[in-house]
């Protein structure tokens, strides 16, 4: 086994093979698509613990009674940590991975500009994780995943100083992870990647990247307070000692509505990829994408407080509301680009291209929920009730969590070598779309009926809409169980695929399946157009990259 | 070191820990404008600031503590340049002062932690943030004595500055998030 290096800083590689061993996730790397594939891993490690406990908590709303948990403390703490864990642990790390591994390929750089730190940011997860989930040995959170004062103050046992640490740990490991994105996306495109040929994945990291540097450093300033007022008897939160709840709110939504584009922003560039290729089409208003994203990214920071509208004083509710409109438009302008994008493509419904569909259809539906929310008027009466579950599932599954899927069965073939089993793919599809439409949709009609969020126990009226609800979660269940065994089979019996099984234009398709120690064997040959789909030049450049990077049987054959 | 004696792969080294610095500068100053917000927002909810019965911690001590701490980010620039250039006697006088400077900043600060009467959410406030400062101010303090030995042992030089401008740049980190904090604190 030889040991290279290749640029100062960058450490070495084993030149063992290009294949990643499960073994390696467990090792600490400095290769960024080793550490990608840890963030993927774990992140669907903790996928299968947050909807274990999705399930449960679906069970226990079977029935208006209480079925499966001994009081409603229990079922408050299952809710708490189902939400941290989907959201810090299964989204955000995801989104992380993808981007680990995508952006210097995409780039055409040898690795992220600085990989020491990159798997620092990674280590730190599974520590946090195992912080969250501790906190059940000693009594475990119960204020929900916005853990408002004083529930978390007063009233929420030590599980919950454990879980204000996880998020410190998440929140450092987010912040390094984006300086890293930031630094390589500025200083680590090869000579003639211009930021007007980049990937739109690469803009929408970028764009992501800003968010984490700049929103969460409140999230660390809210739970050192937060911390404080648990630990060390400091009064913050506590109104009766001079202390203020609505601090929390304000530092808390700052952080968090911004991390509602941490979680679909990367996906967003994901899909733009998975379109174009998959219809074989050019994207369609390239620069508006890139630029939405961006502006996506500066409209987040001036919304947080449509979070409290019940709570806002009178006179700046109306600013806010006008800013939750407007950040509508750059995110229509996505979705106006993505259909211009289909449009007279020639698609290949492939499961990836499925769930890429599916998102766009689901995340019209959510986003217009989000509008109504952002009107005062209708969110003073939806607030606290299903109507909020529903539209925040509807984007986070029907948004992030298919593009997650989409951007799985797009590049896994890279990641692997071997293409996931289609048909089980397109069994996926169908499963998880009705799974979620009758899952979520439902949610908004009990929202507006009334019904609560956040309890266990409901009034007997609502036994049919919630039976329904449930029974469309352990579809969703059944669905993430195809999913997982799909992938689990295609990593063994997975059809073997050569360097650009999608015959698509980026980069990160120039190189082998899985790419080498150092991502390409001698310089990557750009084309001129990252997404000149149909165009004259483009059949040539890919038949070139596909006889450059075979399937394995082909190439044994040559 | 020069630019022109470095390969392209050390100059874009140089130019990711650069940036890299600059980001993490601009990101983590953003905990410390977080705290002067906590402090506004908790201040507006009280019809003075000290609350009614509480005194305000004298501006003077603090004042001089600051002053030494501009001279000290200075020092270390200085210090650095002089590293740069070669001259490793000029950085330890330089680097000494600055890390001195420090230390007596620390001090200062510690002792106006332990001197506010508790007075509850004005004497949280105060505690908390200054303690979230010294905090920083002396891991990063460490950091510098560290590179001091580093220089000693030839570790760091004028051919491994990045050491010396990567503490440097975390001094300078210091001072502004004091000078945020500073006024809030004192004379506001």
């Amino acid at each position: 086994m030889a040991t290279i290096t290749a640029t100062p800083g960058l450490g070495s590689r084993t030149t063992e093979g290009a294949a990643i061993r499960a073994a390696d996730l467990l090792r600490w790397s400095l290769d960024h698509k080793v550490i990608g594939l840890q963030y993927m891993a774990s992140s669907l490690f903790f996928f299968i613990v947050g909807g274990t406990m999705a399930m449960l908590i679906r069970w226990e709303l079977l029935t208006p009674a209480l079925d499966l948990m001994a009081d409603g403390t229990q079922y408050n703490a299952l809710m708490t940590i189902h939400g941290s864990v989907m959201i810090f642990l299964w989204i955000i790390p995801m989104m992380a991975g993808f981007g680990n591994y995508l952006v210097p390929l995409m780039l055409g750089a040898k690795d992220m500009a600085f990989p020491w730190l990159n798997a620092f940011a990674f280590w730190l997860i599974p520590p946090a994780g195992v912080l969250m989930i501790a906190g059940w040995l000693v009594g475990p959170p119960e204020a929900g995943w916005t853990s408002y004062p004083p529930l978390s103050t007063l009233f929420s046992p030590d599980g919950q100083t454990m879980w204000a640490m996880s998020l410190h740990l998440l929140g450092v490991s987010s912040i390094l992870g984006a300086i890293n994105f930031v630094v390589t996306i500025r200083n680590m495109r090869p000579a003639g990647m211009t930021i007007w040929k980049m990937p739109l994945f690469v803009w929408a990291v970028l764009a992501t990247a800003i968010i984490q540097v700049l929103a969460t450093p409140f999230l660390t300033g809210g739970l050192t307070l937060l911390i404080l007022d648990r630990t060390a008897g400091t009064s913050f939160f506590d109104p009766g000692s001079g202390g203020d709840v609505l601090l929390w709110q304000n530092v808390f939504w700052f952080y968090s509505h911004p991390a509602v584009y941490i979680m679909i922003l990367p996906g967003f560039g994901m899909v733009s990829e998975v379109l174009a290729v998959h219809a074989r089409k050019p994207v369609f208003g390239y620069r508006a994408i890139g630029l939405s994203s961006m502006s996506i990214a500066l409209v987040g920071f001036t919304v947080w407080a449509h979070h409290m509208f019940t709570s806002l004083q009178p006179a700046l509710r109306i600013p806010f509301m006008i800013t939750s409109m407007i950040i509508a438009v750059p995110t229509g302008i996505k979705i106006f680009s993505w259909l211009g994008t289909i449009w007279g493509g020639k698609i290949r419904f492939t499961a990836a291209m499925l769930f890429a569909l599916g998102f766009i259809t689901l995340f019209v539906f959510g986003g217009i929920g989000g509008i109504f929310l952002a009107a005062v008027p209708v969110d003073i009466h939806l607030h606290d009730t299903y109507f909020v579950v529903g539209h925040f599932h509807f984007v986070l599954f029907g948004g992030s969590v298919f593009l997650i899927f989409a951007g799985i069965y797009h590049w896994f073939p890279k990641m692997t070598g071997r293409r996931m089993n289609e048909r089980l793919g397109q069994l996926h599809f169908v499963t998880t779309y009705i799974g979620t439409f009758f899952t979520f949709v439902p949610q908004h009609i009990a929202g507006a009926l009334g019904l609560p969020r956040r309890v266990a126990m409901y009034d007997p009226a609502f036994t049919n809409i919630n039976t329904v609800i449930s029974l469309a979660a352990f579809l969703l269940g059944i669905s993430s169980l195809i999913f997982m065994y799909n992938i689990l089979r295609s990593l063994s019996h997975g059809e073997r695929v050569g360097g650009n099984p999608w015959r698509g234009l980026t980069l990160e398709w120039a190189t082998t399946s899985p790419p080498p120690p150092w991502n390409f064997r001698g310089d990557p040959v750009p084309f001129d157009d990252p997404y000149g789909y149909g165009s004259d030049e483009s059949g040539p450049y890919l038949d070139a990259v596909e006889r450059r990077f075979p399937a394995p049987e082909e190439a044994a054959g040559a | 070191m020069s630019p022109e004696s470095l390969t392209p792969a050390e100059l874009l080294q140089q130019r990711n820990r650069r940036t890299g610095l600059t980001i993490f500068q601009i990101s983590w100053i953003l905990v410390f404008v977080c705290l002067v917000i906590v402090n506004w927002q908790l201040r507006g909810n009280h019809p003075s600031w000290p609350p009614p019965g509480v005194k305000a911690p004298s501006a003077l001590l603090p004042g001089l503590a600051t002053l030494g701490l501009l001279a000290s980010a200075w020092l270390a620039r200085a210090a650095t340049r002089s590293l740069a250039a070669g001259s490793r006697a000029a950085f330890r006088g330089q680097w000494r002062a600055a890390l001195a400077l420090g230390a007596l900043f620390v001090l200062v600060i510690a002792y106006e932690w332990l001197s506010i009467p508790v007075s509850g959410i004005y004497s949280d406030v105060f505690r908390m943030m200054t303690a979230f400062h010294l905090l920083h101010a002396l891991a990063i303090g460490l950091f510098m004595s560290m590179i001091a030995r580093g220089v000693r042992a030839g570790r760091v030089s004028a051919q491994n500055l990045w050491p010396a401008e990567g503490a440097t740049g975390l001094w300078y980190f210091v001072v502004v998030a004091w000078l945020l904090f500073f006024p809030v604190l004192y004379l506001i």
